[in-house]
């Protein structure tokens, strides 16, 4: 039973991190039509920048919000910068085919990772660091046993569950979410009610970036910091937005937690070393009974 | 007055818009009738944003807005409804509409509401499904959904492309109709782009046929319709 809490609140933490991770990838790929490799060389930038704050005495809260405004400048310089540019259709109607077109922007993502990574390595060294957690990271006592539950897990998760609550709201009350989604679905439509679509679309990667930043912020205390170690999130979290259906953010919420409960019964039940296998079987399992992801949408969208 | 002269529009070495030229008067139905393939989705297309021209112009009311965004054109009073009952399936009825009249929310707070008010009014049955998802509804009140959305900009220009298609008699005799009752009483300019050329030119003031991207006859349209030799040489009936 204690195994079995333990690996239960273990995998809430975990999973509320991925579900975070998730969400950045689905609103980028329905707001832009890109998959963004470098999302969590994102995310790793700006943690080393709240990491030299804290380091050079400033106080963990106010590099916890610069890293994600950091995080959310980051992701519309990258949309401005780089792919607004790539899909332009006039610079890019000498390539054939559409599939070489989409194809673009997923190689110049992975180009933006490299350089990130590099970046990172030249000016921090490569070497890990550790990253502060604002909360005790010793378990809770329950009947005089140590569980594998710390304050830190319950801010992870009070903080995550707020942002995604907040996201909802944001996206199904007010206008600027409705444009949002508007152009998320169908971009021509948007345009002719008025929607200004290169703002809503760089509006999708400035929450993008703001949201890995943050998945960054909480799970690199547990992780430690380096140029590569949030490779492994950014695949984790890849898993779970498929496995919830790629252009549901609700289901990147869902995939995000059943990932996460994954690695942490199997870490708990089987070993650590098993973590990948597992999440491998979850994935080609989805994708051979529902190939559209949990909540994806059937094949009646792009219209 | 909507002016368009020797307007080109091509998609790589195809040629849609050859030189088009035509003036839709204010307040009246202007309808551009022909085959299909003769660039009539084109030429909304292009006058909407859509699509870049080659060369030419496009004026509305004295000022140009070639080469503006489309998302810009709309806000100037030039309303799109595009072929194909464009409407967003994944979200509401209501939020199809509002989606219209996003860009005047701050400025025109009490008149967005009134403009909604006024599209239910005209279609009654939308008000009733007005928290059902798009893409539940039928596909006449789609295409009414699709024109509510146009109406709630406060067009001055509507740029209405094949209404008809795909629905039952009844329901575009329906749809017709309110664009034309709309047109007589509100006195918005309405830019009426048909291949049912027989309904079109029956609630249109003015006709343009047009084939294989030119304009091969530009005159009333009561006699376009009259014309038995255009008709069978044009459009086949």
């Amino acid at each position: 039973m204690d195994t079995f809490l333990a690996a239960l609140f273990s995998g809430t933490s975990r999973g509320a991190i991925y579900a975070l991770v998730a969400l950045g990838l689905v609103i980028v790929w329905r707001g832009a039509g890109i998959l963004n490799y470098a999302q969590m060389g994102q995310a790793m930038f700006s943690t080393y920048i709240a990491s030299t704050m804290i380091i050079n005495g400033n106080s963990y809260w106010l590099a916890f919000v610069v890293a994600i405004a950091v995080g959310a400048v980051m992701g519309v310089l990258l949309d401005i910068l780089v792919m607004r540019p790539l899909s332009n259709k006039k610079k890019t109607e000498l390539l054939s085919s559409e599939s070489m077109r989409a194809a673009i922007p997923v190689i110049a993502s992975l180009g933006i990772l490299g350089v990130l990574q590099a970046l990172a390595g030249i000016i921090w060294a490569a070497e890990e660091r550790g990253f502060p957690a604002p909360y005790a990271q010793e378990g809770f006592t329950v009947a005089g046993n140590v569980m594998p539950f710390t304050s830190f897990d319950v801010f992870v998760i009070t903080v995550v569950l707020t942002t995604l609550a907040l996201t909802t709201l944001f996206f199904k009350k007010t206008g600027v979410g409705l444009a949002m989604r508007a152009t998320a679905l169908n971009s021509e439509v948007a345009r002719l009610s008025g929607i200004r679509t290169n703002f809503t679309r760089s509006l999708s990667w400035a929450f993008s970036g703001a949201a890995s930043s943050l998945a960054g912020l909480l799970i690199t205390p547990t992780s430690n910091l380096s140029p590569n170690t949030l490779d492994l999130v950014l695949i984790i979290g890849f898993t779970a937005a498929v496995v919830g259906g790629l252009d549901s953010p609700a289901g990147a919420v869902i995939g995000g937690f059943l990932v996460g409960m994954v690695i942490s019964f199997v870490s708990f039940y089987d070993t650590p070393e098993d973590v990948f296998l597992a999440i491998l079987a979850v994935l080609i399992l989805v994708l051979i009974i529902r190939p559209r992801g949990i909540l994806g949408a059937k094949d009646a969208r792009r219209v | 007055m909507l002016e368009v002269k020797n307007l080109v529009t091509s998609f790589g070495s195809v040629v849609a818009l050859d030189g088009v030229s035509f003036t839709a008067q204010e307040s009246k139905i202007t309808t551009v009738i022909g085959a299909n393939g003769a660039g009539k989705s084109t030429l909304l297309r292009t006058i909407s944003g859509l699509e870049h021209a080659a060369s030419g112009s496009i004026t509305w009311s004295g000022k140009s807005v070639l080469g503006m965004r489309a998302e810009d054109i709309v806000r100037g009073g030039i309303a799109h409804v595009p072929e194909g009952h464009a409407v967003i399936s994944e979200l509401s009825v209501e939020e199809n509409i509002s989606m219209g009249s996003l860009f005047r929310r701050r400025k025109f707070k009490a008149d967005v509401a009134a403009a909604q008010d006024e599209v239910f009014e005209l279609f009654p049955r939308l008000k009733e499904r007005r928290k059902q998802l798009a893409g539940t509804l039928s596909g006449g009140e789609r295409q009414m959904l699709a024109i509510s959305r146009a109406l709630v900009s406060r067009p001055k220009l509507l740029l209405l492309d094949e209404p008809s298609l795909g629905l039952a008699p009844l329901v575009v005799e329906q749809i017709i109709d309110s664009i034309n009752i709309l047109c007589r009483t509100t006195g918005l300019t309405v830019l009426l782009v048909e291949q049912n050329a027989n309904t079109a030119l029956g609630v249109a003031d003015h006709g343009v046929l047009l084939s294989l991207g030119k304009v091969v006859a530009d005159r009333p349209a009561a006699e376009l319709r009259a014309d038995s030799n255009l008709r069978a040489a044009y459009l086949g009936y």
